[in-house]
């Protein structure tokens, strides 16, 4: 335990913010199809593969990292919609399970797509010049695309913030979320409203695993047990709500990171650990409605 | 004083700030049909809620046969003698009528025994047979719950509501959404059914108890109003003005 | 289609169909292996069956019964030289325990919080095995699990002849067939009814629902645990990836493929599902797309699964 300084643990606290900043993304976009669609997402992870995919495919085309972020999105998001209009559709009101199953099935089908295409190796994924390097944050020196990765999820989020609270899209999502039956009773196509929630949705776990690209590569894999963590987000925060998503995500990344410097081999289970925790104090999780249980 | 079978002590229930029903003190006494009425709003599904155990009270105390049973877990109270109905109808859908009856006379006997097979508890079937009989389901005992018309679904209901042999039944608007004919059946058995066990009943339209209950309940914005036989009841002139004064739908 | 008659006999002699139908199975498969896997993966499925199929709870944590049926098996043979059949029996312990740890605190859940708190607590498990090395092989699985001589009975059999070894494997299987039918049709068979259909007024019959959850979580643990020792028995090795979540992916899909609300369609489902990997895997190494898109056609088309269907169709 010896050499940890507190200068040392303020570094591994950002580290966890920009690990927590990839959670909070991906939860963000769980918890949004699930308070709006009551849909579980097992292909978000799938989705979050995808991003950084599309980002090789679009670099390849002579694109750079910035337009990547903005196409990257659009493009997985657009594949989002898809989904959701010809298979998702379909199972609306049949209950919890059956959506879950269906995405979970897609999983399979997009993991071995990507197989097929870029093979089973991982690739590599370069930092963008811009990016690479460390900056000096007064307490020491910290990677620059990390510090990019928490700006963009800020960026994001206030980006979301605004459109969920000042446009009357947002408006009608947020109404939704609260009460699908009042959305319809004002004469609003619900179908739409929630094909535009499952782009969105699939973007974030897309742009997600975009920035995620640079710090671990791309591999078809890459979203299976990330999907399993972000769950851990949603829950912990509790499921549809999105503030719950944000700070239970960076929470998470925290606690990742902080005993990853502590205690190396628990890791991976302070997920868990910190997810069976909060259940057990408040089975909704933070920001959950109890009566989303049932 | 005749003999009390179950007594709420200033019991309250709050929702958050929002204090649905502020402490109520009442009793009621054993074999009597006792209704609780009151406006939209009045706190009458809370109060039935805090007594039947459906949730614990914030404030109080709930005192069946002199044992406070505040707080007990919903699946005790069949044991302590109290039964219900629901306000919204709750059978068992995909199964029997006769099975559903039958499950809830077994609980009685035997929850956890999985190697005997359930056919060969003796008298569970019978007992269930002249529970459906009773509440005049005889022969509908095959179908499948769920396919029975609405009345009849509760009727079933209070069958296995029965099934606990309950020293003290409680029914939640029992005639919620019936047509006259199912109103005025299920109407009779409340009255057969309360001439041997004490009942507690709640209800919107307040003609329908005025002319069976024993003794009634007014409550109000959560507060009890008023409590004493039809006709106290009827000569309150505060009740008058709070409840008869509004027209019945 | 199917005439009545031959219905009504094969109802009336199930058991002694379900016994023909062991028998000659391995010999209607393209290689024994695969018989064993499908009897296996069968069971398992049947056990997560009795939480999902009968009382309406999705778990996607059984990854974790199964496995800890697997390492206590092979644990109590590698580690203590226990005989294979205590190391069965501690399979079936194995398998209770966690089941009771997990379904401890998972019970207070339901819903989708169900299925996601038994996910996160099944990968608990995973990596506490993943970090156990001394115990558990760690990354590279629990080696050495060796059976080749089984002596019962004044009986010395060959568990390395493939259709020996299936028959043993079949004999454990009919046998937790039989329990489980046993439960089903039992009075407590009739709470997990009651309790899937409704909650509410299951507790106003007096039922602890909470409690008939946990039970039939425990049990379900035993069927998954027995299948998870027979897995180690036959594969000779406990890979970590038993423990992985998508295993607990895997069974769920074998459940609904084969039909959830049936006795015999998780049974089912894991032989299609199978068969389906090996032969897709014959000629393309990408199975698992084929995998999926017969599961996302399945939930779409079939969502009763195969042998629910069947059964529809014959009710019909």
């Amino acid at each position: 335990m010896e050499g940890i300084t507190l200068d040392l643990l303020i570094l591994q606290l950002f580290t966890g913010l920009a690990l927590g900043a990839i959670y909070v993304l991906l939860a963000l976009g769980m918890s949004l199809l699930f308070g709006m669609l009551t849909v579980v997402n097992f292909a978000h992870g799938a989705f979050y593969m995808l991003g950084a995919y599309a980002g090789i495919v679009l670099l390849g085309f002579g694109f750079n990292f910035w337009l990547c972020l903005l196409f990257v999105p659009l493009v997985v998001g657009s594949f989002g919609l898809l989904c959701e209009r010809f298979l998702v559709r379909r199972l609306y009101g049949r209950g919890i399970d059956y959506p879950l199953l269906l995405t979970f099935g897609l999983s399979y089908m997009m993991v071995e797509v990507v197989r097929i295409v870029f093979g089973t190796q991982g690739m590599q994924f370069d930092t963008p010049d811009m990016l690479v390097g460390a900056t000096d944050i007064g307490i020491g020196y910290f990677p620059t695309y990390r510090l990019f990765v928490i700006g963009v999820t800020f960026a994001v989020l206030g980006a979301l913030w605004l459109f969920l609270e000042r446009t009357p899209y947002g408006l009608i999502i947020r109404a939704g979320a609260r009460d699908p039956q009042i959305v319809r009773i004002l004469g609003i196509d619900v179908a739409r409203v929630w094909l535009v929630v499952f782009g969105i949705g699939t973007g974030l776990a897309a742009l997600a695993g975009l920035l995620a690209a640079p710090l671990q590569g791309a591999s078809p894999e890459m979203g299976n047990s990330i999907l399993a963590e972000a769950f851990v987000v949603t829950v912990v925060g509790g499921m549809g709500s999105l503030v719950g998503a944000v700070i239970a995500g960076l929470l998470v990344g925290v606690v990742v990171a902080m005993t990853s410097l502590l205690a190396p081999e628990m890791a991976q289970v302070s997920i868990f650990a910190l997810m069976a925790v909060v259940l057990l104090i408040r089975p909704q999780g933070f920001f959950g409605r109890a009566g989303l249980m049932s | 004083m005749s003999d009390i079978i179950l007594r709420t002590e200033a019991v309250g229930k709050s929702f958050g700030k929002f204090r649905a029903l502020s402490g109520i003190t009442a009793s009621f006494p054993r074999g009597a049909l006792t209704s609780i009425i009151g406006p939209n709003g009045a706190g009458k599904s809370t109060y039935f809620n805090l007594i039947s155990g459906a949730f614990a009270p914030t404030s109080g105390q709930i005192v069946f046969e002199g044992q406070d049973i505040t707080g007990t877990p919903q699946h005790r109270y069949a044991k302590l003698g109290i039964a219900k109905s629901f306000q919204i109808t709750t059978v068992f859908p995909q199964i029997s009528t006769l099975e559903n009856v039958r499950i809830a006379v077994q609980a009685l006997v035997s929850r956890y025994d999985i190697w005997r097979p359930r056919s060969r508890l003796v008298g569970l079937v019978e007992q269930a047979g002249e529970l459906l009989n009773t509440v005049g389901l005889w022969d509908r005992r095959d179908r499948i719950a769920g396919t029975l018309a609405h009345g009849e679904q509760r009727a079933l209901e209070i069958a296995m509501a029965l099934a606990s042999r309950p020293r003290l039944l409680l029914l939640d608007e029992p005639t919620a959404g019936m047509s006259p004919e199912e109103t005025r059946a299920m109407m009779d058995l409340i009255v057969r059914l309360a001439s041997e066990r004490t009942v507690i009943l709640v209800e919107h339209k307040m003609k329908l108890v005025m002319g069976i209950s024993d003794r009634l309940l007014v409550l109000h914005h959560g507060e009890l109003l008023a409590e004493g036989t039809p006709d106290d009841i009827r000569r309150n002139e505060t009740v008058k003005r709070v409840y008869l004064g509004q027209r019945e739908h | 289609m199917l005439n009545p008659g031959l219905i009504a006999f094969c109802k009336r002699h199930r058991v002694l169909l379900c016994i023909a139908f062991l028998v000659v199975f391995p010999l209607l498969m393209p290689f024994k292996a695969i018989a064993v896997n499908i009897l296996i993966y069968g069971l398992f499925a049947l056990g997560f069956n009795l939480m999902f199929g009968t009382l309406g709870l999705l778990s996607f944590g059984h990854a974790a019964l199964f496995g800890a049926g697997a390492y206590a098996c092979g644990i109590a043979m590698v580690h203590f030289g226990l005989p294979w059949w205590l190391g069965i029996i501690g399979g079936v312990v194995g398998g209770m325990a966690i089941a009771a740890i997990i379904g401890g605190l998972a019970i207070r859940t339901r819903g989708i919080y169900f299925a996601m708190v038994t996910l996160a607590l099944s990968q608990c498990v995973y990596f506490a095995a993943y970090q156990a090395t001394s115990l558990t092989g760690g990354e590279n699985g629990l080696r050495g699990v060796e059976l080749t001589r089984i002596s019962a009975f004044g009986l010395s059999l060959n568990f390395v002849d493939p259709l020996t070894r299936y028959y043993v494997v079949a004999a454990f299987v009919a046998l937790a067939l039989f329990v489980l039918s046993r439960i089903l049709a039992s009075p407590f068979g009739a709470v997990l009814e009651a309790v899937r259909e409704n909650e509410a007024r299951a507790r106003a019959c007096g039922y602890d629902v909470r409690m008939t959850r946990f039970v039939a979580f425990v049990l379900s643990g035993a069927f998954c645990g027995l299948a998870g020792s027979l897995q180690a028995l036959h594969l000779s090795i406990v890979p970590i990836e038993t423990l992985y979540y998508q295993t607990s992916g895997l069974v769920v899909m074998m459940a609904l493929l084969g039909g959830m609300g049936t006795f015999f369609g998780p049974f089912i489902g894991a032989g299609v599902f199978l068969l389906l990997e090996n032969l897709v895997s014959l000629w393309t190494v990408h199975w698992q797309l084929f995998v999926g898109a017969a599961f996302v056609c399945c939930v779409l088309f079939f969502p009763r699964g195969i042998w629910g269907t069947l059964l529809m169709g014959r009710a019909r």
